[in-house]
């Protein structure tokens, strides 16, 4: 084909579409990963039961809808207290003991919960695919040669509001900054007097909250069944890796390459094999690049 | 003669009574529930080997299971060869995997290795999905009855003693482990690699041969399980469920002891078995309550018993000693 | 028997190790001084192999190791101890210093019965079944001790064996020190508590902001007005912090 042809009209709209829609999934990942991120960056523990609260999110945001009719929108404003009480709940219960423990006792501890979790919906909800179509699923917004879906862009803008306020949290109020400071350095936190059990509780439940929103808001593009968190969380850890672990900057860089990679994996090779590409990205960052792309703490101090 | 230590004793009885099983029933279930507790354990074993003694705490390890499965299976459903062939082969495949995974994730600690070991699982998995060419891909392969040895088409009663050496097997290796030199020097490389450098181990090579010995048990372990099982699909052979399996029967039973992983064996599959029957009538979803049990054992025990059943074993002998003397 | 030729070591913008050669003879008894942040243990991980220096070279027995990993150097017959003491903590004391044995006796029973003897010329024969987490921290010093030396080095970096001891455990340690050179290793000595290391050390060499600002005999060293000056200098430092 002659190249002059090949950048007609046509062309660039599907440019211009894969940026949006790259744009549009890098939002919603970048909600998932964040939560992931800020809880390995202060209390080094990687949750490998992230995405069953996703999950979770999902089936609230199912449930609410098919026996109250209730709009996943609205369920949003409930499920970000509930799940930051759900988290509230788990780090007492569960992450509170292991978390002074070895690397290995953290993560057993957390592939534990994930096999609970996973199966107790899987006891209570059945396996079936749960999919609801609210109105905003059915509405497709067209502008510049491109055309979505107005519950993608929703949950894009919530997720960007979301990430950007709780980046604001850590960054300026009195909390954010103890908090920094107890990821820094956790003894010389609790030698300076703060109240470190305190802040792991609020970093877990914060966590937890944001991973929950995310499963509400993913809930009218995505089907609700109990390995459904398995697919996004493997992402998820692609994103935080790229990005730095525990940094949430990196995060929604990594968050927009996971999409990119994603998307244009699709258009290019189709999309059964896109999962193959964010992969061995995966793992080319994991054994060049430890770090993130960022890369401004050594994966030698995760490891001591 | 020296004495054997209480944890020998429980596996010279545990294999034994396997061994004499047979002889007193002829029930397929029951037969069954022998053979999956010695294979479980079995791999469960081969975890061991790198994520109890040499600590490469791996969550991928289905990778060479589903290795060793579909070379078998593949070997016989697709060539009409012996799958003991399949097994040589995926043995060889999971010792070129091992050493690639070993080799890229050595600088990698802690969950960074575990992350990267199901970043390779899942590779293989969706390379499995969606390869239908030569995996048939999510539909997964069915492997052909032939009877007969070479084509491992076995009884129940061969099966159960050709898995009884293979767990035995597995057993001596862990045993061979902990009493020589590579088995001591794997134990300082999981305690601290820095100062086993500077005791003149070559930790990386030490971690490699580790993951690639465990990688090759796994895989022969997995392509067992294909010709037993007769069903092979991507989905279930490269999962992370299975994964977490093979570290969960160690850990429960202990990790990093040759008892454990066929102690932890023992409890869960048994358990598995006993409520998958209970609750077989019931609703397909009710199986899953023994995935919670799992789960939530799993979270007890790393919390307060992080040495697992024989540790707690171990303590109980000590204080009876203590208190007897 | 170890040289060092102009060893440079950076981390980024900041240079631990500056330029600085060393000397030691076959049976000598080097101590390395210094305040905190002088480049002390980075020198040491330079010399065993855990740092590759960015510029100048590294020496053992007229070889150059400068890039090795720290196994093949350790088996060349040159090895440390860490300043924050890594005993293979689940294991017991037998065992971890069989493990440093078995690096130059491959058979098993052949390893335990030199941790056997390695054990006891330590002093930690009481202990040899207990498990090294489980140990105050004089002897865990001492087990770090007894582990490298179960390797036969000709060669023993040891870094800050004495610190945080009190003065019953140091009277204990320095006797041990003496008794290894007196086997006829060669050791490096860095160390915080002066006294010790003036009674100790038969050649000092003073490192200040990673260079090599004096060397010479204890009566030398302690006269020598930069070694003075270094050390009051970082005491006004703390003052001010």
């Amino acid at each position: 084909m002659d190249p002059a042809a090949r950048l007609g009209p046509a062309q660039i709209d599907v440019v211009a579409q894969l940026a949006v829609s790259t744009l549009l999934l890098g939002g919603i990942y970048a909600l998932i990963a964040v939560g992931l991120t800020l809880i390995f960056g202060i209390m080094r523990v990687v949750n490998f039961a992230h995405g069953e609260f996703l999950m979770l999110g999902m089936y609230l945001a199912f449930f609410a809808f098919t026996l109250r009719g209730v709009d996943p929108y609205l369920v949003l404003i409930i499920a970000i207290p509930i799940f930051y009480l759900v988290g509230l709940f788990v780090y007492v219960l569960v992450m509170r003991g292991v978390i002074h423990a070895s690397h290995n006792v953290q993560i057993f501890t957390t592939v534990g919960l994930s096999t609970a979790l996973q199966n107790i919906a899987l006891v209570m909800w059945t396996g079936d695919f749960r999919i609801i179509r609210p109105w905003e699923s059915s509405v497709v917004l067209r502008a510049a040669g491109t055309a979505f879906n107005l519950a993608q862009v929703v949950a894009f803008a919530v997720a960007v509001a979301l990430t950007v306020a709780l980046m604001a949290f850590m960054k300026w109020t009195h909390t954010g900054r103890v908090m920094r400071a107890t990821a820094q350095d956790r003894d010389a936190a609790t030698l300076m007097g703060i109240d470190t059990d305190r802040v792991y509780r609020l970093t877990f439940a914060i966590g937890i909250a944001c991973v929950g929103a995310a499963g509400v808001l993913v809930s009218p593009l995505y089907a609700a069944y109990p390995q459904a968190g398995l697919q996004f969380v493997t992402l998820a850890y692609v994103v935080v890796v790229l990005g730095g672990l525990g940094d949430m900057a990196g995060a929604m860089l990594g968050s927009l390459i996971v999409a990119a990679v994603e998307v244009g994996g699709s258009y290019i090779f189709g999309a059964a094999w896109k999962e193959v590409f964010y992969f061995l990205l995966f793992i080319g960052v994991l054994v060049f690049r430890p770090a993130g792309l960022l890369g401004q703490r050594g994966a030698e101090t995760l490891g001591a | 003669m020296s004495r054997l230590a209480p944890d020998r004793w429980a596996a010279v009885a545990m294999f034994a009574v396997a061994a004499l099983t047979p002889l007193v029933v002829r029930d397929a279930f029951l037969l069954d529930s022998v053979i999956l507790i010695l294979l479980w354990g079995a791999l469960s074993a081969a975890w061991n080997v790198a994520g109890g003694y040499a600590g490469q705490v791996s969550l991928g390890h289905a990778a060479f299971f589903g290795i060793g499965a579909y070379a078998a299976a593949l070997m016989s459903a697709r060539y009409a060869q012996s799958p003991w062939l399949g097994l040589a082969v995926g043995v060889a495949l999971s010792v070129v995997a091992g050493a690639l995974i070993g080799y890229l994730s050595n600088r990698l600690k802690g969950p960074y290795f575990a992350l990267s070991t199901i970043a390779f699982a899942e590779v293989l998995k969706i390379v499995a999905s969606r390869w239908r060419g030569f995996t048939s891909g999510s539909e997964g392969v069915p492997v052909p009855y032939r009877p007969g040895f070479w084509t491992l088409g076995l009884g129940h009663v061969a099966w159960l003693y050709l898995i009884l050496v293979v767990a035995v097997g597995c057993y001596a290796l862990q045993v061979y482990l902990e009493r020589s030199r590579v088995g001591y020097q794997l134990a300082g490389v999981r305690e601290d690699e820095d100062a086993a450098e500077a005791l003149g181990i070559a930790t990386r090579r030490r971690k490699v041969q580790a993951i690639v010995l465990s990688a090759a048990m796994t895989s022969a372990c997995g392509s067992l399980w294909a010709q037993y099982v007769g069903f092979v699909d991507p989905s279930h052979v490269f999962s992370i469920d299975l994964s977490v399996r093979f570290a969960l029967n160690s850990i429960i039973g202990g990790i990093g002891t040759a008892l454990g992983p066929f102690l932890g064996s023992l409890l869960i599959t048994s358990l598995e078995t006993y409520l998958r029957a209970t609750f077989s009538g019931v609703e397909a979803s009710f199986t899953g309550i023994y995935l919670i049990i799992y789960g939530v054992v799993l979270i007890l025990i790393v919390r307060f018993a992080p040495d697992g059943l024989t540790g707690i074993a171990g303590r109980f002998w000590a204080w009876r000693a203590r208190a007897h003397a | 028997m170890l040289t060092l030729e102009a060893v440079t070591k950076r981390f980024g913008g900041l240079t631990a190790v500056r330029a600085v050669s060393l000397e030691v003879r076959a049976g000598d008894l080097l101590g390395i001084i210094g305040p905190n942040g002088a480049g002390k243990t980075t020198l040491f991980n330079v010399i065993a192999g855990y740092y590759r220096p960015e510029e100048g070279r590294v020496r053992f027995e007229g070889r150059d190791v400068t890039g090795l990993p720290p196994h093949a150097i350790a088996r060349l017959g040159l090895t440390r101890t860490f300043q924050i003491v890594k005993p293979f903590g689940n294991l017991s004391v037998a065992d971890n210093v069989m493990i440093g044995a078995l690096t130059r006796l491959p058979r098993v029973a052949h390893a335990r019965a030199e941790a056997e003897r390695v054990i006891d010329l330590c002093g930690l024969g009481p202990h040899r079944y207990a498990r090294a987490r489980a140990l105050p921290i004089a002897l865990r010093k001492r087990l770090e001790v007894a582990r490298a030396l179960a390797t036969r080095p000709r060669l023993l970096l040891l870094d800050e064996v004495m610190a945080g001891l009190n003065p019953t455990e140091l009277v204990g340690i320095v006797d041990l020190v003496r008794r290894v050179h007196a086997e006829g290793v060669t050791l490096i000595v860095i160390e915080h508590v002066m006294a010790a290391m003036m009674r100790l050390a038969q050649r000092i060499v003073m490192l200040h902001h990673g260079e090599k600002i004096a060397e010479g005999t204890p009566q030398e060293i302690a006269h020598d007005r930069r070694v003075i000056d270094a050390y009051l200098g970082d005491e006004f430092n703390l003052a001010e912090a």
